[in-house]
């Protein structure tokens, strides 16, 4: 088992290479919105564009060769000089550790609410599965799963932002520096971002967990354990979901990484939450080169050490596993 | 007793289920060589002389047929089409007791029979619709209306909706009607397109990854179940965004982008069930009496994978339907086309006066999405044997 | 068979099964005892309903679907239908155990074999210490023939062949040392040598032990061999009960004679019975056998089920057995009721 951990954080290393490898090419095969830039202001004070060109090239080093070019960037990013942000005239690495804490406070709470709640209720539902309570928890699921979370966040603003002025309509970043990240006015302002984000998580862990418990409760060893004189609770916990787990491990990180990412950069943009999904929005829209690499590269990673996480969960988990087949 | 138990096999084949189907003699492989494998590849062909006459010959500068211009997503669409009627209408019409063994099962789930006729109802609006309504034009004069019978002030200005704009107007003075409507087709090809492709690279790189497994060439296999590993849990959304950044945000892109980062389910799906019915004794028997590896894969473990390709599929189409959504609301969409996310991003600045621009758009994403859903599950629970021991679906 | 009183009295159980398809009535009626130290087994082929009925004795079977409709269930002395699912608990794996078919799939793969014995001790006994728990079960499972149990105990099932999985449930039955043992097709995904054993060890555990055992099969050579009475169950219903001897000797119900013939070594070797198990959401009407009973005349095909008749020459022919029965050989068949000849299934009984 040490060895398979061993091989499976080396693959992380690997596969931290590859990613930011293919980022290299991505970048170096596409046209660059600066140079173009840079050559088109020229045109406009009516300088010579070609001139203008190879400036550009030679201040940003791309007269170098594609080697040359490769080898700079690895130790840039090694290094962790991930480079200059002009949308945010600050160097990239600070602009993330500013913004990460604004996406964490809402992420956070959304991570443990849906897979505890979503867990508990998707574990109830099986164990009573074609009751009225299943079939409650059912639709919940469904509307959760399908209700596109930008425009439920307009609807409840409309409803409860601009009608009746329950909730604040948008985040004020100001609030948690003076008075403090649990400060009620941050928490207040919090409500309507987690609402939305935790609708869509909390159904997905809700159906899978279900799925996943309702095979495992067919399976033998329930039965045998029942005529054990297993009480209903010790089968559920200590067998269903204690089965359930080796599957939902493998998806666990996956799946919310998938929810997170697009709801974080839609959310953030609604609400006006300066955090990482606003940063990768505005770092896309303003066309700022080295922050949006720097947000791509912090997801894949984060991606990559959430699917270690992941693999190790297995391990640990299943006693089953044959190390020499994974 | 174990003659017994054979008549009890025989007596009940009445209840054949997907699996069990001989798909010997169903002839629905692309790869078998009939009139209907004929008649598949002759339609792609017209397509692609008809895309190439388009393009090369008349230079796309005026309408190929009447007064239809034949987007570049449009051709794909066709095409998608062509392919679900070969592959999902034709072998339902051909096996009529495969079919009423599925509807029967299906009709059981009420909710998801309206799901359907919603969808099918969408999806010939969003056929019909286009090609005989107008688009949608910005009218400044029109700025703002309320829907028919509402009263709203706007910039200061009382406003009654008309039956000229049911739904009303956005601030570009488009009609929202017709905005839904003409965001009625990109939702359908965005799923459909998207979805095709999904099925189409996950079910070759699962069954090719089962046959190197099978064939003993195990590192392809490692080779191509890590890189589906590292995609499933790869940030496709940021990806899309950058990559839309970076290659423009045109919706034929951004559906095969979403096509080639979705398939990683899919393949293992295929992968599994592959490997799992590769050591079946009629794979074995194929390969004893001399059957080529390609003939195996299309004629066994592709065909016999079907049940749970399709229920992969029901869930990637709502997926990929909300996804382009959420690009478009982000505005990352085709300027040239109408999503029903850029409608609803339209409305954001409006909020407070003009609710009904987000509003509207919104109900159909969501009922769309909710319907493909609900169909999915009853397709499943119709198609998949252990659901047959649990009993009946959700809602 | 020792004492009176049965252990277990199993009368009119009836248990349905609501589903989709309509309502299966997998159990309609079934009356048996079991006394103590007695092995009774239930045959039947699949479908018969053996194991529901084994299963709804302590309710292990799925409520819902699931619903036993009607009957008693007497468990020394104490009714047990009517019990909550706490005070069932209770009984379940302490005085009433399981042993199911299904070894490969019957230990819960992500726990060491020693913790799931364990865990039976721990249900039902409060404060047990974690040493007393290990050594009773390194105990159990040296009883039951696992070599080098202290080890083995820290193994996890995966770690176990198929027949050594069953050895482990067995011992995982016995922990609280039951007043029956409740055992479903037992040896049937076992390898042949393998079965031989575990029936010699449930035999000598049986003795050790001093249980009584439901066994429950489709395989009439084991009955033979391990049961002192024996149930036949077709569709539901007992078509007939007696003690193995008798029965094996002098089959009395049609189907029964028709099993018996199917037996390798008995009769011819092809034959078997036409037809099929009935629809089990549609049952016939009258004798749930006639549609594939060569003796049937027209009045097995209405009513009800006969009740179960004396069979020989006890003169005791004429009336029904009385319900809940005991050891006299009995048949559900109308042959052995009022207004039938009895040898006319003699005559064609060319069979044995």
């Amino acid at each position: 088992m040490k060895w398979y951990i061993l091989k499976r954080v080396l693959w992380t290393f690997v596969a931290m290479w590859i990613a930011l490898t293919l980022t290299f090419g991505l970048i170096s095969a596409s046209p660059n919105p600066g140079q173009m830039r840079a050559t088109m202001s020229c045109a406009a004070v009516g300088e010579n564009p070609q001139e203008c060109r190879e400036q550009f090239r030679e201040r940003n080093n791309l007269d170098q060769p594609v080697t040359e070019r490769y080898k700079n960037y690895m130790v840039n990013m090694v290094t962790l000089n991930w480079g200059w942000s002009e949308s945010r005239s600050q160097y990239v690495i600070p602009a993330i550790l500013d913004a990460w804490r604004f996406t964490a406070q809402y992420a956070i709470p959304v991570l443990v609410i849906s897979t505890l709640v979503g867990y508990g209720l998707g574990l109830y539902s099986a164990y009573k599965p074609y009751t009225v309570t299943d079939y409650t928890a059912s639709f919940v699921g469904f509307f959760g799963i399908s209700i596109p979370n930008f425009w439920f966040a307009l609807v409840l603003i409309i409803l409860l932002g601009t009608r009746v002025e329950l909730v604040p309509t948008y985040y004020q970043s100001g609030i948690p520096i003076q008075q403090g990240w649990l400060s009620l006015a941050n928490l207040r302002q919090l409500i309507l971002p987690v609402t939305v984000l935790l609708t869509a998580s909390l159904a997905w862990q809700m159906r899978y967990s279900r799925a996943q418990a309702l095979e495992q409760m067919n399976a033998e060893f329930v039965k045998v354990a029942k005529a054990k004189g297993a009480s209903q609770y010790r089968l559920m916990i200590w067998h269903v979901l204690r089965m359930a787990a080796v599957p939902l491990s493998t998806s666990f990180v996956g799946s919310l990484l998938a929810i997170f990412w697009s709801g974080s950069v839609i959310i953030e943009q609604i609400f006006a939450i300066p955090g990482l999904g606003l940063m990768t929005y505005t770092a896309i829209v303003e066309q700022d080169t080295p922050l949006v690499l720097a947000t791509t590269l912090v997801t894949v990673f984060l991606a990559i050490f959430g699917n270690l996480l992941e693999d190790i969960a297995y391990v640990i988990l299943d006693p089953r596993i044959d190390y020499g087949n994974r | 007793m174990a003659t017994q138990r054979e008549t009890d096999v025989t007596a009940r084949t009445d209840r054949e289920t997907f699996e069990e189907v001989d798909w010997d003699t169903q002839e629905v492989s692309t790869f078998n060589v009939s009139r209907t494998a004929v008649a598949e590849l002759l339609a792609y062909g017209a397509i692609v002389v008809l895309f190439a006459y388009d393009y090369a010959v008349i230079r796309n500068e005026h309408p190929l047929i009447a007064n239809w211009d034949v987007l570049s997503v449009e051709w794909l669409f066709v095409a998608t089409l062509v392919a679900v009627f070969f592959h999902g209408v034709v072998p339902l019409y051909r096996n009529p007791r495969m079919r009423e063994f599925y509807w029967s099962r299906f009709v059981k789930n009420r909710v998801a029979v309206a799901a359907l006729v919603y969808l099918l109802v969408v999806f010939v609006i969003g056929i019909v619709g286009p090609a005989v309504m107008s688009p949608p034009e910005t009218r400044f004069t029109n700025r703002i209306v309320p829907p028919v019978g509402i009263t709203a002030t706007v910039g200061g200005v009382v406003k009654t909706g008309t039956w000229q704009f049911p739904l009303g107007t956005t601030a570009e003075g488009k009609g929202v009607l017709k905005l839904i409507v003409y965001g009625m087709r990109v939702s359908m090809e965005v799923g459909l397109i998207g979805t095709v492709f999904t099925v189409l690279i996950g079910s070759v790189v699962g069954s090719l990854a089962a046959l190197a497994t099978a064939l003993d060439i195990g590192w392809l296999d490692e080779v191509l179940m890590r890189y589906v590993d590292v995609q499933s849990v790869f940030p496709t959304f940021m990806l899309l965004l950058l990559l839309t950044y970076l290659f423009g945000s045109e919706l034929w892109m951004i559906i095969l982008l979403f096509g080639f980062f979705s398939w990683e389910g899919i393949a293992r799906t295929v992968r599994g069930e592959a490997l799992q019915r590769s050591s079946e004794a009629y794979v074995t028997a194929a390969r004893a009496s001399g059957a080529s590896m390609l003939y195996i894969v299309q004629r066994h473990l592709i065909p016999n994978s079907a049940n749970s390709i399709v229920i992969g599929a029901t869930v990637a189409i709502p997926g990929f339907i909300l996804g382009e959504a959420s690009l478009a609301f982000l505005g990352f969409s085709d300027p040239t086309t109408f999503s029903w996310g850029r409608t609803i991003s339209a409305g954001q600045s409006n909020l407070a006066t003009a609710w009904w621009i987000s509003t509207f758009p919104g109900i159909f994403l969501f009922f769309t999405v909710l319907s493909f859903y609900y169909v999915g599950e009853a397709m499943r629970d119709a198609m998949d044997p252990r659901q047959q021991i649990e009993g009946g679906g959700g809602l | 068979m020792s004492g009176t009183e049965p252990l277990l009295s199993v009368e009119s159980l009836t248990t349905h099964f609501h589903t989709e398809e309509g309502t299966v009535r997998a159990v309609d009626g079934v009356d048996f005892d079991v006394y103590r130290g007695e092995t009774v087994a239930i045959v039947g082929e699949s479908g018969s309903g053996k194991t529901v009925t084994s299963e709804s004795v302590t309710k292990i079977i799925d409520i819902p679907p699931g619903e036993i409709v009607d009957g008693s269930v007497t468990f020394d002395g104490r009714e047990l239908t009517g019990l909550s699912d706490e005070e069932l608990q209770e009984i379940r794996g302490d005085r009433i155990s399981h042993v199911f078919q299904n070894p490969q799939n019957g230990l819960n793969p992500v726990y060491r074999v020693g913790r799931q014995i364990g865990e039976v001790l721990r249900i039902h006994e409060d404060g047990i210490s974690d040493a007393e728990v290990r050594r009773r079960v390194v105990d159990l499972l040296d009883r039951t023939g696992i070599p080098e149990a202290s080890s083995r105990v820290d193994d996890y099932p995966h770690e176990f062949s198929g027949g050594m999985k069953q050895r482990v449930l067995i011992a995982m039955a016995l922990a609280r040392d039951p007043d029956l043992l409740i055992a479903d097709e037992p040896t049937t995904a076992l390898d042949v040598t393998i079965q031989a054993q575990i029936l010699r060890l449930l035999e000598e555990l049986q003795a050790d032990f001093d249980m009584s055992v439901i066994f429950v099969t489709h395989d009439l050579a084991v009955v033979s061999e391990i049961a002192d009475r024996v149930v036949v169950m077709y569709a539901g219903k007992v078509m007939e009960r007696g003690r193995v001897e008798e029965v094996f000797e002098a089959p009395a119900h049609p189907y029964t004679r028709s099993l018996i013939a199917c037996l390798p070594g008995r009769g011819s070797a092809m034959r078997r019975i036409e037809g099929s198990l009935p629809e089990a959401t549609d049952p016939p009407e009258g004798c749930r056998f006639h549609p594939r009973c060569e003796y049937a005349t027209d009045g097995c095909a209405s009513g009800d089920q006969p009740p179960l008749y004396h069979v020989g020459g006890d003169g005791n022919r004429q009336s029904p057995a009385p319900v809940g029965g005991d050891a006299d050989h009995t048949a559900a068949c109308v042959y052995y009721g009022p207004a039938h000849d009895v040898s006319t299934l003699e005559d064609g009984g060319d069979r044995q």
